[in-house]
């Protein structure tokens, strides 16, 4: 700096106005480069886009707040009485059943039904189902009052097809107008009391998901709802059904199994059509082995017959190697083996016993049939007591109650049952769904997850709606939309956050990205500032 | 109060036999490599167990990063060994892996989990499981301190596996978890958990390295961890068959250190009944599949009668259609409508959803330290440029 020595350092000459600012110029819109440009940018691309979720909404329904189902079940009562002495009689047994109830959200209500043919009402109604033909699709039982003079009264019979309860009783025992109480409107209420007795403590059950309903049960009772809940599948609103054929030999090797579906298990599959849908394959695997981990079976003197192990019956489907699990379809995959002995061990059986069907929960059902001769196929009629033993399987895998005896009042309560379920199915998963909202807030939720969420709160509202009014089949049908939607609002596959980032790896991506740009643009800035201040002080 | 305590036995039985109705495995390697044998054969030492005792195919996930079993440097090819004695071939001719090679990432592992997959996964790699199903979740790989590396590309971190774990609680889809790993500072990975209900257990805690129990060397490398090593030993001499009664708390008390080279860890907080609670659990709970079968004792009806009914139930549909028809005859078909409309909707919303960056703004403190770092750079920075501006 002074080797030049003799004379002052010289300064450069004053800087013109214009070049001043010109040069605050170019720094002032580098700035505003990064404020109005750079940062906007920053902050968009890295924003994480959540739609708004009615998440107050999602919790009151997971928290049942919002909708307590009730079950009204409108009963209609057939009697060939005067419509006055008709109306005394349902309302001495409606009182009688609401002083019976003990779940309000179970009601039965009684309507009045003109009968049929009132004019030989002192005849016997023949059975044939024209009777119900054109009552209101919300009725789900109807009661016939049927005068006779013979036989114990009253009593009752229930239709095992129909949807229709048979009460036989003396003329006489029509309660007057002045009695109280008569023992014929006590015997029907509590016939009706009990008829769904199951239905109700299945139902609070769902209610109140713990035991403490237990008090009214009988324990048997209770040990057979769960059974039964651990048995039965979970509702879908689409099952698959695999039927398939083992043989360890290469005999049976094919079998009549498409007629034997159709004649046997079709009847059923249609019952059930108005809650699931049913896909059905069938497959059949020669030279099944055992699975290693169970013994052979052994030959039984006594019986004559050969013999598997009782503990031996839960490893009996070798689940490494028989090939059970197609992954066909969409929903849950009902399993029904058929196993079929070789001609060398037939027949076997189970140890101690003669039976040889078992049941697997939540997976189907298997039988060891042992045909009469052994031919390549297993005809129709050989076939017949394996779709026997399925279809008693498949109704309990499916979660059909045992009782009442009558069939479409079973399914009518498998009804209800699901629709419950499903609505609070879907009332669960939406509250898990403002969960994971709340308390992942790194998460992104697109637009078709609220969009979903709305669709199945509307189709809640609406099933409880329905569920009010008696109509549980609708009820039932937006329920299960209700569920899907949200069940694909919570699986909605762009909402996975993936990866954390500790603090010192943002660090490590911004710091070689911005350092090199930020130092020359805030000291630029920071010098200009410092000779404006000197320059404003000088003046 | 006597009835009830006499009852009580009976009613409780069943309820603890309903607690969990299926069991689930998923059984992850995160290396790939041909020196990663050992992990390998980890991975497939347990999935043998598990299948051995009960889980079938169907519910077992195996996460394969490489197939050692081909690779040309094997000595026995077609062939995975955890024994230098060679006398189990893992590999077998019935393994099924679900996800294989570069399917094994992060992202898939935490969909698996959280089941947020596309609608054309086969189920077969899908975790179906809902809240009376017990998971076994097993990991070995390379690892750190709250981190495990995936292929040498990425890596999970204690808080995304804690996190996926949750929203798994939240929308009921296991029972109980048992989550077990063997990695180097394993212990550190179930750390962050919080969900009820899981049972954690690690092969070394902090600052400890994960070793590996031998080598072969005709294979060339070691064959199998000591973590899984110990735990293969306990399960193939003392849990012989699905039947077994042993409980996790022996299990954990067969656990060695000396022998191990490392701390096992054990979490119980998480579990209901903690300590005692997960201890008296079986190790069939989660290495068996639940095996209630019910016998169909005299099967019921006799023959005829269920033909007849067949026949009265073929009647009563018809009847039912020709009401439906019926009816639907007088009913507008508003409805059909509106269920066509909402089956298009899904096709207009094929958006193929990426991976997206998370952001977590996790203390205060952390963001301060890294504010102050970048400070410090940027002074630095700034003090250079000055000085050099002199």
């Amino acid at each position: 700096m002074s080797t030049g020595g003799n004379e002052e350092r010289k300064n450069p000459p004053p800087e013109t106005k214009h070049s001043l600012w010109l040069r605050r110029a170019v720094i002032a819109s580098f700035w505003a480069v990064v404020a109005f440009l750079g940062l906007p940018v920053w902050w968009k691309t890295t924003a994480i886009y959540r739609a708004d979720l009615p998440l107050q909404d999602m919790t009151a329904w997971a928290n049942g707040q919002v909708c307590k189902p009730i079950f009204p079940i409108h009963i209609a009562v057939q009697a060939p009485l005067l419509p006055h002495d008709a109306h005394h009689l349902i309302h001495a047994t409606q009182q009688t059943l609401n002083d019976l109830s003990d779940f309000p959200a179970h009601q039965l209500r009684l309507v009045f039904a003109e009968p049929p043919q009132p004019a030989n009402a002192s005849q016997q109604v023949v059975a044939d189902g024209s009777g119900t033909a054109e009552l209101d699709d919300t009725v789900a039982l109807a009661v016939r009052l049927i005068p006779v003079e013979t036989g114990a009264t009253p009593r009752s019979q229930l239709q095992p097809f129909l949807a229709t309860l048979d009460i036989y009783y003396s003329p006489s025992q029509i309660p007057s107008e002045s009695s109280t109480n008569s023992p014929l409107a006590t015997y029907i209420a509590q016939e009706l009391h009990q008829l769904y007795a199951q239905e109700r403590v299945r139902l609070s059950g769902l209610y109140s998901n713990a035991a403490s309903q237990s008090e009214s049960l009988s324990p048997e009772l209770a040990v057979q709802l769960q059974r039964d809940s651990a048995r039965a599948f979970k509702y879908a609103p689409t099952y698959h059904l695999t039927f398939s054929l083992f043989t360890p030999t290469s005999t049976p090797s094919a079998w009549d199994i498409e007629a034997a579906l159709r004649q046997y298990m079709n009847p059923i599959l249609e019952s059930f059509s108005g809650i699931s849908n049913f896909t059905i394959d069938t497959q059949v695997q020669l030279y099944a082995n055992f699975s290693p981990s169970i013994r052979q079976p052994e030959y039984d003197n006594d019986a004559k017959a050969w013999t598997i192990f009782k503990e031996d019956v839960g490893g009996f489907i070798n689940a490494a190697e028989w090939p059970l699990s197609p992954s066909i379809g969409r929903g849950p995959t009902i399993n029904f083996a058929l196993y079929v002995p070789d001609e060398a061990q037939s027949p076997l059986f189970v140890q101690g016993s003669r039976d040889n069907s078992w049941l697997v929960p939540q997976w189907g059902g298997l039988m060891i049939l042992n045909p009469q001769s052994y031919q390549a196929t297993l005809t129709k009629e050989a076939l017949v007591p394996a779709m026997q033993v399925f279809s008693t399987q498949l109704s309990s895998l499916l979660g059909l109650p045992q009782t009442p005896a009558s069939l479409p009042l079973r399914i009518s309560t498998l009804i209800r049952i699901h629709a419950t379920s499903l609505l609070f199915s879907a009332s669960s998963t939406l509250g898990a769904l403002a969960q994971v909202y709340q308390k992942m807030p790194t998460i992104p939720v697109p637009d078709p997850v609220a969009k979903s969420v709305d669709l199945s709160l509307a189709h809640l509202h609406r099933a409880c709606e329905l569920l009010r009014d008696g109509r549980f089949q609708d009820a039932l049908e937006n329920a299960r939309t209700a569920d899907g939607e949200a069940e694909k609002a919570f699986f909605e596959r762009s909402m996975v956050g993936q990866v954390y980032f500790p603090d010192e790896h943002k660090v490590a991506v911004y710091l070689p990205l911005l350092g090199p740009v930020a130092v020359p643009l805030v000291m630029a800035a920071l010098k200009e500032i410092k000779s404006g201040i000197a320059a404003v002080k000088g003046r | 109060m006597k009835l009830s305590a006499a009852l009580a036995p009976l009613l409780l039985a069943p309820l603890a036999a309903a607690e969990h109705t299926s069991n689930w495995a998923v059984l992850v390697g995160t290396s790939r490599f041909w020196f990663n044998y050992r992990h390998l054969a980890n991975v497939l030492s347990l999935y043998r167990t598990v299948k051995r005792l009960g889980i079938p195919d169907s519910q077992i996930i195996l996460m394969l990063p490489d197939d050692m079993a081909c690779n040309p440097r094997n000595a026995f090819p077609g062939t995975v060994y955890n024994n230098a004695d060679r006398a189990l071939d893992l590999y077998g001719d019935n393994i099924e892996v679900d996800y294989r090679g570069y399917e094994v990432t992060v992202e898939n592992f935490i969909r698996l989990m959280t089941d947020r997959v596309s609608e054309d996964m086969p189920r077969s790699k899908r975790l179906m499981t809902d809240e009376r199903s017990n998971i076994l979740v097993y990991m070995t790989g390379h690892g750190g301190n709250e981190f495990l590396k995936f292929q040498d590309a990425e890596e999970i971190s204690a808080y995304d596996l804690a996190d996926a774990f949750g929203q798994m609680w939240e929308k009921k889809r296991y029972h109980e978890m048992l989550f077990m790993i063997d990695t180097c500072q394993a212990n550190t990975m179930y750390s962050k958990f919080y969900s009820p209900n899981i049972l954690a257990t690690g092969s070394s805690d902090i600052d400890q390295s994960s070793y590996s129990h031998h080598a072969d060397n005709d294979v060339g490398v070691a064959v199998i961890d000591r973590y899984t090593y110990y735990n293969l030993e306990f399960l193939e001499t003392n849990v012989r068959d699905p039947t077994s009664k042993v409980t996790m708390g022996e299990l954990f008390d067969s656990y060695n250190p000396a022998d191990m080279h490392s701390d096992p860890g054990i979490r119980y907080d998480l579990f209901a009944g903690g300590d005692a609670g997960a201890r008296s659990r079986l190790v069939m709970d989660f290495f068996g599949n639940v095996q209630n079968v019910e016998i169909d004792a005299g099967s019921g009806k006799d023959e005829t009668q269920w033909r007849e009914e067949l026949e009265a139930i073929d009647k009563m549909i018809l009847e039912a259609k020709r009401r439906h028809n019926e009816t639907l005859n007088l009913r507008p078909q508003a409805q059909h409508i509106m269920e066509e409309a909402v089956a298009m909707e899904p096709q207009q919303s094929t958006k193929k959803p990426g991976a997206v960056k998370v952001d977590t703004e996790s203390g205060w403190s952390k963001q301060i330290v890294g504010a102050a770092a970048l400070l410090g750079f940027a002074g630095v920075w700034a003090a250079g440029s000055w000085l050099e501006s002199l």
